[in-house]
């Protein structure tokens, strides 16, 4: 063993790295240690199934085409240790290395021929002759990060060769160098070549180049299927609201610009469930990589690079530093409406602190009332949530002591934020929209005990002060009681999302909303009380919903006992009322917890 | 400017000047052990994924 070999070293990751990382920021010297540390991962991770390809049959086709790409990409290594760096930096390595460890602790074998595809579009960026058998899926070689090559056939394998200027793929198919490359959508077709779509978009000196992948089955691994086979018009669409979504970018939060243009190199357009969700993703086993759905304007699409960013940011510094402890308890997150571990709860503070930071800046950015209208109830919405979360999360007792000390220094950041003020009505939609959104999830995950609610229906029938003794014990299980649509608080959001939107939809009066819930949006709490109220005393059923909007309701009111007890209480509440039958006045039951 | 002292160690060897060809000689040294610890991790963990619905 050499000395280098015998002297092996971790990554060092500076102090001053570390808190900057914590307070949410990290310019691009700091996103270039993060990616160092993760192209160090990929040559963990290559080794291990270079191992296992070690220890499989030589006659095996995929484990000769992974020798042949390992031998390969050494050589790329020697030759241009740029190309070799490259290679092991894409997500799609990531993506597929994570897929092989998974694969080999789970018995199975890894797709070991990927790396001949890997290895053969290194070499042909740094012009390394090579000779190799590759894998054919739907008629195309795919070579990573850079795109497909069409063989004409159908065959399982084909032999690929470059000379350096030229890639010939069996006997008829040849491809100049030149041409090799992606797609940035202004040259002509090529013959047997597409290109990966990119896009390079430039604002105020910065300019950032970011590929669109759709065709990489291992960077097709998100809650959501990538969108596969993106039209000519919409690949045009994404490149302008990428360009669009850069300048506002460069010019509000340059900040987050530079990082982004450093340490993001593949957005993965999603197809969501429904065109009115938006859903964005990060997964850390594609460092580099942001997945989303199309985002329905610039400032959107802005937000969501910075919200995703800032999970990618994070990913890296989990790999070098664990920050939280494996633990089975689940907690509240202001933003999901599943319960949440500790480690999915800070990658959601984590997230929202960069979301706090954009919405700061575009309040003063926006011109539009309504625009102006999102940017302070996101300001504020999110400043809260962020600020709740923290406490939460400190309080799981997962964290690792340095999760502790990442975690007061990102609180001291949300607390930078907390003498900011926000205009009264804005205020006021955050705080309802959060009740709405916490209230909705207890009532989903918050079980209590059943024998101590029963205890409490007996003092409730027999007229004795509550038992405060005697409170139900509170657990955490999913999906304990069922709720029904989410019509309401979808568009209690878009009250503040798309304003013109929601006064559209509350005037034509077609949607599926109990007669209480129009009246909440009516914005008259008092009779909007009265209705949840009679709708409740009035159901043989349990109507949780109902309950949700009656503490909607009080909470517009002066501030009174009962819109505490629907506050702090909610789930005991309605598992109290839902014992004690129908006919039962909530608000008297409210009263009764003082 | 990153200072350079106060450095932290981290769970992630330095492999980035290595020859790929000499990865082997590392057998049964960190590396292994840097790879067996982060099995272990996605084990635990899984490769969780960070999933957001900006309208719920």
């Amino acid at each position: 063993m050499n000395k280098r070999v015998a002297d092996l070293k971790s990554h060092r990751l500076p102090e001053t790295a570390f808190t900057t990382l914590a307070a949410g920021r990290g310019d691009p010297a700091v996103i270039r240690l993060l990616q160092g540390a993760q192209h160090s991962k990929h040559i963990m991770l290559l080794h291990a199934i270079a191992e296992a390809a070690g220890d499989g049959d030589p006659a095996d086709r995929g484990v000769a085409a992974f020798q042949a790409g390992y031998e390969l990409l050494t050589r790329i290594q020697a030759a241009d240790p740029g190309a070799a760096t490259w290679l092991l930096g894409l997500p799609h390595l990531g993506g597929w290395a994570h897929d092989g460890l998974i694969r080999l602790d789970q018995g199975s074998e890894p797709d070991f021929a990927y790396l001949a595809c890997a290895a053969a579009a290194a070499a042909v960026r740094a012009g390394v002759p090579f000779e190799l058998d590759a894998p054919v899926r739907d008629g195309h070689v795919l070579l990573p990060g850079l795109g497909r090559l069409a063989v004409g056939d159908q065959a399982a394998w084909v032999r690929l060769r470059y000379d350096g200027q030229q890639l010939a793929a069996g006997d008829g198919v040849v491809v100049s160098r030149l041409v090799l490359g992606p797609d940035y959508g202004s040259g002509q077709p090529v013959p047997h070549w597409r290109g990966t779509p990119a896009i390079r978009v430039l604002a105020g000196g910065l300019a950032w180049d970011v590929l669109l992948v759709t065709d990489d089955s291992y960077l097709d691994r998100y809650t959501l299927p990538m969108s596969a086979g993106l039209s000519g018009h919409e690949l045009r669409r994404w490149r302008q609201l990428v360009q669009a979504a850069w300048e506002v970018l460069v010019r509000h939060h340059r900040w987050a610009a530079e990082p982004i243009a450093t340490g993001v190199s593949v957005i993965v357009p999603l197809t969501p469930q429904s065109e009115t969700d938006l859903i964005s993703a990060t997964s850390p086993a594609a460092f580099g990589a942001i997945a989303t759905s199309w985002p329905p304007d610039p400032v959107t699409m802005a937000e969501t690079l910075v919200h995703e960013f800032q999970h990618v940011k994070l990913c890296g510094l989990l790999d070098m530093v664990p920050l939280t402890e494996p633990g089975a308890e689940k907690v509240y997150a202001p933003w999901r409406q599943d319960p949440r571990p500790a480690g999915g709860l800070l990658q959601g503070i984590y997230a929202h602190l960069g979301i706090v930071r954009f919405w700061q800046s575009q309040r003063q950015a926006e011109t539009d009332p309504d625009h102006i209208l999102r940017a302070h109830v996101q300001f504020a919405r999110w400043r809260a949530a962020v600020e709740c979360a923290v406490d939460t999360l400190l309080q799981t007792g997962c964290l690792t002591p340095d999760g502790v000390r990442f975690t007061s220094l990102l609180r001291d950041q949300d607390i930078a934020h907390a003498d900011e003020p926000v205009p009264a009505p804005a205020q006021a939609i955050a705080r309802e929209v959060a009740l709405d959104h916490q209230l909705t999830w207890q009532i989903r995950h918050a079980a209590a005990d059943p024998v101590a609610v029963a205890k409490l229906a007996e003092a409730y029938r027999r007229g004795e002060p509550f038992p405060r003794q005697d409170y139900p014990e509170i657990w955490v299980q999913e999906d304990v009681r069922k709720l029904g649509s989410s019509v309401r608080s979808r568009l209690l959001n878009m009250s503040y999302l798309e304003p013109a939107r929601y006064r559209e939809l509350c005037a034509d009066g077609v949607l599926p909303l109990s007669g209480a819930d129009r009246l909440l949006l009516g914005r008259d709490a008092e009779t909007t009380v009265r209705g949840y109220r009679d709708l409740i005393t009035g159901s043989a059923d349990p109507q949780p919903d109902a309950w949700v909007g009656l503490a909607l309701a009080l909470h517009r009111l002066p501030t009174s006992a009962p819109q505490h007890a629907f506050a702090a209480h909610l789930p005991v509440l309605f598992d109290l009322h839902s014992r004690l039958g129908a006919g039962h006045d909530p608000l008297d039951l409210a009263g009764w917890f003082g | 400017m990153i200072a350079q002292q106060q450095d932290m160690k981290t769970a992630i060897p330095d492999l980035r000047d290595l020859p790929l060809d000499r990865l082997a000689e590392l057998g049964g040294t960190p590396l292994a052990q840097s790879i067996a610890l982060y099995r272990e991790r996605l084990k635990e963990n899984g490769v969780p994924l960070s999933s957001f619905n900006a309208r719920i």
